[in-house]
């Protein structure tokens, strides 16, 4: 099969690679970055578990082929390792019970941080219906809801 | 890190060419030509053993389920052949170019159909499509004939799949230094598919080694093994190098284990004032196409009728039940097992016997619900309920909901407005059974105890090894504390460790609410022992007799002095010099647990639910969700508040969401997320969760199992809630899901009724 040669930037590292044009973005970070805290629980957009920041915006990597993100930045969850915002989010996840498996936590977390950026003092409808399209099978919910809600009260305006 | 996420040098994709016919005769598979090393089929493997699965009972009938299809594909998904290739995407493409020759036959679809003569047939060598046909009769008999009033309804209860979010996978490689088959496994029970594994490849255990690392959620469906697990390892075994497959979610909603698919033909017998008397009919349950190792699917018919009695006082019961083959993928356990179909109906039933009489539904269970004081009480099916304060739990559940708040705003409620109704639900869970349930069910596996390691390093430092398998159940915690309370050290100076048969005392795994009580009791029971030898130790060291110490905060203590379990794990460790005279060295043990009483411990809880309906659409929204629960002693009521919330949105999916729809040709109608409604964070409401506790007898600290009981409930308390926003028409709601085109089928149905009746008197 032809390759495609892309550049691509991976939670601040330059990247060279040669991809199938058919490699998703999801494939890429896990099986050619190594970078396993992408999941992948449906690979057809539908659970969220393989979401990911493309130029900083919230991007489901099974969906977008990795020939498409040439000379963009994509962010996984290990990106975010140093990240405030991700690592209050942590604790909140922790002290809430806000994960039992933990196989969609990564997800979640990337959802809710973004959330939390665009709005640090939503109410649990919008939490909710931010994390819609956010399959988690064990938690039913309420350990995520509540530990999002208790970061955003923790945050400080200038965080 | 999870099994995909597993990288060993020199790794390839698996993927499966599968059947897309539902039944049929396999005529032929034809390999491409350039590539036919690369395609693997049965005819490839002439030393597979296909293993006997289903209860030991001669009248189970065997299906035998080879790892690739051979002879004949029973459903639209089965595993015919599987290619390897250095990715997924190239194992794809490979798989498309296998050419699969099927001569169709009809299918069969319907589980009562099914059982009708002349039915097509799975199995040509089997007299019907039954696996196995019991009838299950207790109590009173002759009340049948002698019951004042019966009612008879159907209910039905869908197949859906048991969708964990990380699917099935496994990476299978060949050790070549230790000789041994080295699978990594999504599983919830790493040690028994080991067993399975080694028997069905003709190796011995010891050359098979099962590691299962981060397992995300099993909920049943990773407690079978699956013919794809075993033909991957088979394939590593001739390849050379390590091999893996990850199901895909079209393959996991196709092929994985399926679940519920109930069918209830009832008759309930009571009298004037609502005393129940009995319950009789039929139970189909509609198991697909094979019987899944090691024990099928067989529990759910019986589980299910015994327990349609519930937690009522009941004087009879007689249930045909059929465990029937279809060709649709196999069936196998899944939270809650048979329960909330039983709980469905049963539930149900009271509503609908409450409706006939005019009583409410809340009273014609204060009615009929077994009393504090009878207990331990044998329902009629024989299931000693043993603790509990049922009424108490009903009545908090009432309280907690506000029922007089629903009723006025019905009463209130004017044309146009959504309908509103209030659903109840009590249900029992039984967990920590062992011998005496397991062998009474005839399981080829008889899960009756389990194992833990206890060891405490020189350090002082403690490892706990036990032979469940935490996917989610929050064991490193639990255990931990068990452990820390028995050893007065602090959790934080503990490690759990689990799923790897090479390194962990042999065990069951964790399912049918088991882990709290078997692991639990292990870990504590073991940890009693480590510490009574420290204690022995610790004397000796501070020169004092035995009797006259005590353990606190990681040390021993006698009245002049104290040792810190550093020192004496040191001596028992690398000091042996320090050991009392004759005293083995070490601190460690491996011990095993089984409650004292081996017929299960019976937790329970009454759920209630308040529903919106929209009348012209007949969708259902959640508007109150309460439970009151009681599980006996709880080690950790976080984790325990997190299995009843996850559990109720499990049991939420199955009363208003998922489905797998076949058609009459067999073809499964929901393989994706597309199709298949998976309730999200807009679906599910924060549960309002009460706890009352009533210490277990039997088990240590008194703990009862709480993993299942939230998935019990939700489709039978969201159906009554359902029906009682239609109690003017007398709607009945007797299927799930309970889908917006049901709600409004059978709303409009009822309606129509009402409206023919009004002309008529009219
Ligand atoms: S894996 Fe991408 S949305 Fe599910
Ligand atoms: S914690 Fe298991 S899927 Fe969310």
């Amino acid at each position: 099969m032809k390759m495609t040669e892309i550049s691509v930037r991976v939670n601040g590292v330059a990247m060279k690679s040669s991809v199938e044009p058919r490699t998703s973005l999801a494939d890429y970070v896990r099986e050619t970055c190594g970078l396993t805290a992408t999941h992948l629980g449906c690979e057809h957009g539908a659970c969220g578990a393989c979401t990911v920041l493309v130029d900083d915006v919230l991007t489901r990597s099974c969906l977008k082929f990795a020939a498409m993100c040439d000379d963009r930045h994509v962010t996984t969850l290990e990106g975010l390792a140093n990240d405030p915002l991700t690592d209050l989010l942590r604790q909140c996840f922790h002290e809430s019970h806000a994960l039992q498996c933990g196989f969609c936590t990564p997800g979640m977390l990337m959802a809710a941080r973004d959330l939390l950026r665009r709005n640090m003092t939503p109410d649990e409808i919008t939490v909710r219906n931010a994390l819609a399209g956010h399959i988690c099978r064990c938690t039913g919910y309420s350990g995520i809801v509540h530990a999002i809600l208790l970061a955003a009260s923790r945050l400080k305006p200038d965080d | 890190m999870f099994v995909a996420d597993v990288r060993l040098p020199g790794l390839q994709d698996i993927a499966f060419v599968r059947s897309g016919v539902a039944h049929g005769r396999l005529l032929s598979v034809n390999k491409p030509a350039d590539d036919r090393e690369r395609v693997f089929t049965i005819d490839d493997f002439d030393d597979l053993n296909v293993l006997e699965a289903g209860p030991e009972l001669e009248a189970f009938r065997q299906s035998p389920y080879p790892a690739l299809a051979s002879g004949k594909v029973r459903y639209v998904g089965q595993a015919i052949a599987a290619c390897v290739a250095t990715t997924r995407a190239r194992a794809e493409d490979l798989a498309e170019r296998v050419e699969v020759e099927i001569d169709e036959l009809p299918a069969v679809v319907d589980a009562v159909a099914a059982m009708q003569p002349g039915s097509p047939r799975l199995f040509e060598n089997w007299a019907d499509n039954a696996f196995i046909a019991r009838t299950i009769s207790a109590g009173d008999l002759n009340l049948f004939s002698a019951s004042p009033m019966r009612l008879k309804r159907r209910f039905r209860m869908n197949r859906h799949a048991t969708v964990s979010l990380e699917i099935r996978g496994v990476v299978a490689h060949w050790d070549a230094r230790l000789e041994e088959l080295v699978v990594h496994l999504s599983t919830q029970g790493g040690h028994v598919m080991r067993l399975g594994l080694a028997r069905a490849l003709g190796l011995p255990e010891n050359q098979v080694r099962v590691i299962a690392p981060d397992v995300g959620g099993g909920f049943g469906g990773k407690n079978r093994l699956l013919p794809e697990e075993i033909a991957v390892c088979a394939i590593a075994l001739k390849v050379g190098h390590p091999v893996r497959w990850i199901e895909d979610r079209r393959e996991h909603l196709l092929a994985s284990v399926h679940c519920r698919d109930h069918h209830y033909d009832l008759t309930v017998c009571f009298e004037p004032d609502g005393t129940l008397l009995g319950i009789e009919g039929d139970v189909h349950i509609d198991a697909g196409a094979y019987a899944l190792w090691p024990t099928g699917s067989f529990m759910e018919a019986s589980m299910a009728a015994g327990n349609l009695p519930g937690p009522y006082r009941m004087k009879a019961l007689r249930v045909n039940t059929f465990t029937v083959a279809t060709n649709k993928a196999p069936m196998g356990p899944y939270r809650g097992v048979a329960r909330p179909g039983a709980c469905f109906a049963i539930e149900r039933m009271v509503d609908e016997v409450a409706q006939h009489l005019g009583i409410e539904p809340y009273e014609m269970r204060k009615r009929n619900l077994v009393k504090r004081t009878e207990m331990p009480y044998v329902t009629v099916a024989g299931l000693k309920l043993d603790t509990g304060d049922y009424h108490d739990s009903l009545d908090t559940a009432a309280k907690m909901i506000d029922i007089s708040a629903i009723r006025r705003r019905q009463k209130e409620r004017k044309p146009g407005e959504p309908r509103v109704g209030i659903g109840f639900a009590v249900y029992t869970e039984q967990s920590g059974h062992g011998v005496v349930e397991w062998s009474k069910r005839k399981s080829r596996v008889v899960p009756g105890y389990e194992s833990a390691n206890v060891r405490m390093l020189p350090d002082g430092s403690v490892n706990i090894s036990v032979g469940v398998q935490n996917h989610g159940q929050g064991h490193e915690t639990t255990l931990a504390q068990i452990a820390a309370h028995e050893l007065g050290i602090d959790p934080s100076q503990i490690r759990i460790r689990y799923g790897d048969t090479a390194t962990t005392p042999f065990g069951f795994g964790t399912f049918a609410s088991r882990s709290i009580v078997f692991a639990g009791g292990a870990v504590g029971v073991t940890s009693r022992r480590l510490a009574e030898k420290i204690r022995l130790i610790g004397a000796h060291l501070l020169q004092a007799a035995p009797e006259s110490v005590r353990i606190e905060n990681g040390a021993v203590l006698s009245d002049s002095g104290s040792v810190g379990f550093g020192e004496i794990a040191r001596a028992a460790n690398i000091r042996q010099e320090m050991l009392p005279e004759g005293m083995e060295p070490l601190l460690e043990f491996t011990g095993t647990y089984e409650p004292k009483e081996s017929a299960g411990v019976f937790s329970y809880g009454t759920h209630a639910v308040v529903v919106e309906v929209d009348e012209a659409t007949g969708g259902v929204k959640i508007l109150d969700y309460a439970v009151s629960e009681d599980c006996g002693t709880m080690i950790n009521p976080m984790i325990v508040d997190g299995q009843v919330q996850g559990g109720i949105s499990q049991g939420i999916g199955t009363g208003l969401y998922e489905e797998i729809p076949f058609n009459a040709d067999g073809q499964p109608l929901a393989t994706t997320f597309g199709e298949y409604m998976m309730p999200c964070a807009t679906e599910i409401p924060t549960v309002r969760i009460a706890h009352s506790v009533t210490p277990a007898l039997v088990t240590e600290y008194g703990v009862k199992g709480v993993g299942e009981g939230g998935a019990i409930a939700p489709p039978a308390a969201l159906a009554n809630a359902v029906a009682d926003a239609f109690r003017d028409c007398k709607a009945s709601f007797n299927e799930t899901p309970l889908t917006p085109r049901r709600v409004w089928e059978a709303a409009q149905a009822a309606m129509t009724r009402m409206e023919a009746a009004a002309e008529t008197r009219a």
